[in-house]
């Protein structure tokens, strides 16, 4: 008998297990009822033009390049309750409608300048989206391979530790 | 499902040993190498040493969530999602909740890991001696009852199992806190070295010292022999280590235990209940549920260890009722599940170091920096008993600053790709009282997953921890200012019973049968072939980190049972 045999078998002996958003539910806590928010390839393009706003092509890769936009959808869907969700992609059409007003166009559309006035604009407009999406395009960016070993100094396996010693120029932030 | 098909004798070992942790793996070590046919039980699934650890060489972006947990893994883990050892890299490691539930008459954290190996795969690995300040203190304040041993009893046990685990520290020669057999000491931070003279200088009797922590700074002929190789400096110790470099079951005892060739170890093996049979008056073996199977199996052995952690064991010896034991093996004093202890936390200061701009490190240190207990000690004497340490350190901040602040673009980035300014905080670490009234008893109506008792909690810190919190707080800031500390900020962030993972106190030992559950040997008053040694056999808390204190306990208890054994006394 398989593994998974036996645990089927072993949890119809006990009159069925429950499955675990039920056991959750029943204990009071408040689950992430019904599908997550589904994301389309436009909002994820938009997601990924805004966090290259915030974390831009400099001497080194940004966010975009990175694929900042991919974490952010991902832990959007999988860490948050919907509730979180909705907000966050109304903070984000949000700011795309008020790209309209102001310039005509879309976000995605704007030039430089203009596509910082309005992720400025959305620091007052919505100020707690635009704080998760700084706090996860940095996240998503800092923590991709691109971020960790071309912005910072990425070193896996020190093999050795010096805790006081002098900091040589053009030393880089630790990736980790 | 066929129950107990196996032969009777081949389910019949010298030892059984509940449990796979700390002690577990010591007891196991040490009972196998003194000749016994050893059965290790272990509640959790097996975790394979290197190959096991699925997250430990990973990159971050290997890591779908950089450690956050998704919306699934809070729902099956409602009480152990409230703080961060349970993260999306260890999720595994721990045991869901809603597989075994617990109760809460007031809030209390329990950390159950569910693998072979228990918390010493997680834990913070700091290592402390307790000192005859802690072993007379019950005794001079007239609380609980006396330590049934006193340090020297302790003292060379503590030396022998430091020579094999390996601990890095600095020698201070302090009558409150006994140094163990160092490795050399991990470096301090430029600004740690600083704050540390200033704080000598501003208060005599105070110091600060590097950690003692069980990572092989050097690793010693015996250590490589059996696989295990010095620290790397990547500081993912509660992952797993692949280089074996810091103290675990698997890196250090199971090695030792299979080498003699008399271990077995069963993972997914739920111990319920130990047997007791009211003729021969002894212990004559344990209950297991299945983990996976459900199927109910039954073990037999001439001793039996109990190393379940201080409240798992606590749980089985309350379920392992008799016409003798009605109220739970070994419980003539009543005293089982009471006296419930941890340390407390989560308070203290931090605050800003203006200099060292020019001063970065190389590699992640697994430790910080300890402050030894000063209060209460010789003539200082506070408005409540006992004291606590300090665990802390320097940090330089990294790419994660200013992430809460109104800014983005070029400028933002460019920042934070240099090394950011440097800080330093001190987090107390308190003893905690034994309370009779602080305890842990079994629900008489709801079971778990595997037919335990729901275990309920019913604990809280009294006057003597909140009075002694406001030194806590206060001393950390008054070092810090006066070490050139600026902007400090003291904070309490309040702590629950069972946060610090220092659970224990349930099956005390003492000198009376009559007031507690096991004698100065960890044997139980009530039963000779019982031993337990974790946890829960401990009188007092200490403030300071208990695992090292755990390992050297089971490793004279071992000694003893096995000295007995021969002496055919049990």
């Amino acid at each position: 008998m398989k593994r998974r045999e036996a645990i089927q078998q072993a949890a119809l002996m006990m009159g069925g297990l429950l499955s675990a958003p039920t056991l959750a539910g029943a204990m009071g806590r408040i689950t992430n009822t019904g599908p997550s928010v589904s994301v389309s390839a436009e909002q994820e393009a938009l997601l990924a033009e805004v966090a290259d706003v915030i974390i831009p092509t400099t001497t080194t890769p940004g966010a975009k390049a990175a694929g900042a936009e991919k974490f952010i959808v991902r832990v959007m869907r999988d860490c948050y309750p919907k509730s979180d969700q909705e907000s966050f992609y109304a903070g984000l059409a949000k700011l795309d409608t008020t790209s309209k007003t102001k310039f005509g166009k879309g976000f995605m559309e704007l030039d430089a300048a203009q596509k910082n006035e309005i992720v400025k604009q959305s620091m007052t407009d919505d100020k707690p989206f635009f704080l998760r999406m700084k706090e996860l395009t940095t996240t998503g960016y800092f923590t991709s391979e691109i971020g960790a070993t071309k912005a910072l100094e990425y070193l896996p396996v020190p093999g050795q530790f010096n805790g006081c010693m002098p900091m040589k120029p053009g030393q880089k932030t630790w990736a980790l | 499902m066929n129950l107990n098909i196996d032969a009777i004798k081949e389910m019949t070992y010298d030892a059984i040993v509940i449990g796979s942790g700390v002690t577990g793996g010591w007891a196991s070590k040490e009972l196998t190498e003194k000749g016994l046919k050893v059965l290790m039980l272990e509640k959790g699934h097996q975790l394979e040493h290197v190959t096991g650890y699925e997250y430990a060489m990973k990159d971050p972006w290997q890591t779908k969530y950089n450690g956050r947990l998704t919306m699934e893994q809070k729902e099956t883990h409602p009480k152990l999602m409230r703080d961060y050892p349970y993260n999306e890299m260890t999720e595994t490691y721990w045991m869901k909740d809603i597989d075994s539930n617990y109760k809460e008459v007031k809030r209390f954290d329990w950390y159950r890991p569910n693998i072979v190996g228990g918390k010493s795969i997680m834990w913070g690995r700091q290592s402390y001696r307790l000192s005859d300040i802690d072993f007379e203190a019950n005794a001079r304040e007239g609380i609980a009852v006396d330590w049934p041993i006193r340090y020297k009893d302790v003292a060379p046990w503590y030396s022998y199992v430091e020579k094999v685990v390996g601990i890095s520290g600095e020698a201070l020669n302090l009558p409150q806190l006994p140094d163990s057999e160092f490795l050399p000491p991990m470096e301090m931070y430029c600004v740690e070295k600083e704050v540390r003279k200033r704080i000598e200088k501003n208060f005599p009797g105070r110091t600060m010292t590097i950690g003692r922590v069980a990572n092989l700074s050097k690793a010693a002929q015996a250590q490589l022999g059996i696989g295990r190789a010095p620290c790397q400096y990547r500081n993912k110790c509660s992952l797993g280590c692949p280089y074996g470099a810091y103290f675990s079951t698997q890196s250090c005892t199971l090695p030792y235990a299979a080498k003699t060739g008399r271990l077995t170890l069963r993972p997914d093996s739920v111990v319920t209940e130990i047997i007791y049979d009211e003729n021969q008056k002894r212990a004559t073996g344990v209950r297991v549920i299945d983990a996976v199977t459900l199927q109910a199996r039954e073990y037999f052995a001439k001793v039996i260890f109990v190393c379940g952690s201080a409240l798992g064991s606590t749980a089985i010896m309350l379920n392992s009722k008799s016409n003798r034991f009605p109220n739970g093996i070994g419980n003539d004093s009543e005293q089982l599940g009471h006296n419930l202890m941890d340390h407390h936390f989560r308070i203290g200061a931090s605050g800003d170091w203006e200099g060292d701009l020019d001063k970065y490190y190389i590699g992640r240190r697994a430790n910080g920096i300890y402050v030894p207990r000063y209060r209460n000690i010789g003539n200082d004497k506070r408005d409540y008993v006992r004291g606590f340490g300090y665990q802390g350190g320097g940090s330089r901040q990294n790419w994660q600053r200013n992430i809460a602040e109104l800014s983005f673009g070029a400028d933002y980035k460019e920042e934070l790709t240099k090394p950011g300014p440097w800080t330093m905080g001190l987090g107390g670490f308190g003893e905690t009282l034994p309370y009779y009234e602080n305890r842990m008893y079994l629900d008489k109506n709801e079971k778990d997953k595997w037919g335990m008792p729901l275990v309920v909690f019913d604990a809280e810190l009294k006057e003597n921890e909140k009075k002694m919190r406001v030194d806590m707080m206060n001393d950390a800031k008054e070092m810090l200012e006066s070490a050139g500390v600026k902007n400090v900020k003291a904070y309490d962030r309040g702590s629950y019973l069972g946060m610090a993972i220092h659970e224990m106190g349930t099956a005390r030992m003492g000198r009376d049968p009559k007031t507690s559950v096991l004698n100065g040997n960890n044997q139980m008053h009530g039963v000779k072939n019982v031993f337990v040694t974790d946890g829960a056999c401990m009188v007092s808390a200490s403030c300071v980190n208990p695992s090292l204190t755990y390992m050297a306990l089971t490793a004279r208890a071992a000694d003893f049972a096995v000295k007995e054994m021969k002496r055919k006394s049990i």
